[in-house]
């Protein structure tokens, strides 16, 4: 689970009043962000992050503890974002094909290697590569969008990806890894033509 | 990627990294990636979009909204 959250509703539950005012901006920073990477509009993250919050003042005390809570607030978060007015950002829900991802030839090494060299830090931090991580993700089907979004982004596990989508471990796997090449090779659509501008 | 093993070994790389593969499949994909430099250099890529998933950040978070603060505070208020 994701620990700063799972942290901050804890915190909620027990009522800690030195620590609650920072346990609510956490969740509310917390719940944006995951809005943002799921939706990619500010006003529809902004409206996830309040109709959650909300909702989960009336629960706070429904669930017996933070980790049962935070699988709750990733469910009503993600529903939220899937109801958001704008969704026509969505990308049309579609299947990726493993054998369509699947690069024709194999690369010769070296130069797919001169492409990605750069850390995975660099890599967020660079505007160009940054926005075309973000691009990437929106431009999933959201199926397989919300797979990747939770377990690579905010780090739930596979149980626990499975609980919030109600899918089953296998087919978390099986999206993940989809998503993973497909955004893995759009990257590196992008990375080839810094290079090429660069050279 | 023509040869078959490597298309085997494209299907298994996400479990391969999460360390969710059987032991047995595990040495055969190992033993596979120790003579194809492509599919190493595949899986490195694939390993770095990963972290950068991992470290990515949202920007800009707007300020705390108080409606929503106020809502939090009563229901811990209640009990």
């Amino acid at each position: 689970m994701n620990a700063q959250v799972e942290h901050a509703l804890e915190i909620l539950k027990t009522g800690e009043p030195q620590a609650v005012e920072q346990a609510i901006e956490t969740l509310q920073s917390a719940v944006y962000a995951f809005g943002m990477k799921v939706c990619g509009h500010p006003e529809d993250a902004e409206d996830t992050t309040q109709e959650t919050l909300i909702r989960l003042a009336r629960s706070l005390k429904d669930f017996p503890n933070a980790r049962a809570l935070a699988v709750w607030l990733y469910k009503v978060a993600k529903s939220q974002c899937l109801m958001s007015r704008r969704k026509s950002k969505f990308a049309p829900a579609q299947m990726l094909s493993l054998d369509e991802l699947m690069p024709d030839r194999m690369e010769a090494a070296s130069p797919l290697m001169k492409s990605w060299a750069v850390s995975p830090e660099q890599l967020v931090l660079r505007e160009e590569s940054r926005a075309r991580l973000e691009q990437a993700v929106l431009a999933l089907p959201k199926h397989y969008r919300l797979v990747l979004i939770l377990r690579d982004m905010e780090q739930l596990d596979t149980k626990e990806v499975a609980e919030v989508l109600e899918i089953s471990e296998d087919t978390v796997k099986m999206r993940l890894h989809r998503a993973r090449v497909f955004v893995r090779n759009d990257l590196e659509k992008g990375l080839r033509g810094d290079r090429k501008r660069n050279a | 990627m023509p040869d078959p093993r490597c298309k085997r070994i494209f299907a298994a790389l996400s479990e391969y990294l999460d360390g969710d593969l059987r032991a047995k499949t595990c040495k055969e994909l190992e033993r596979h990636l120790a003579g194809c430099r492509p599919c190493i250099a595949y899986l490195d890529t694939l390993k770095t979009t990963i972290q950068a998933c991992r470290a990515y950040r949202v920007k800009k978070v707007p300020k705390p909204s108080s409606r929503v603060r106020a809502a939090l505070l009563a229901a811990i208020r209640k009990g």
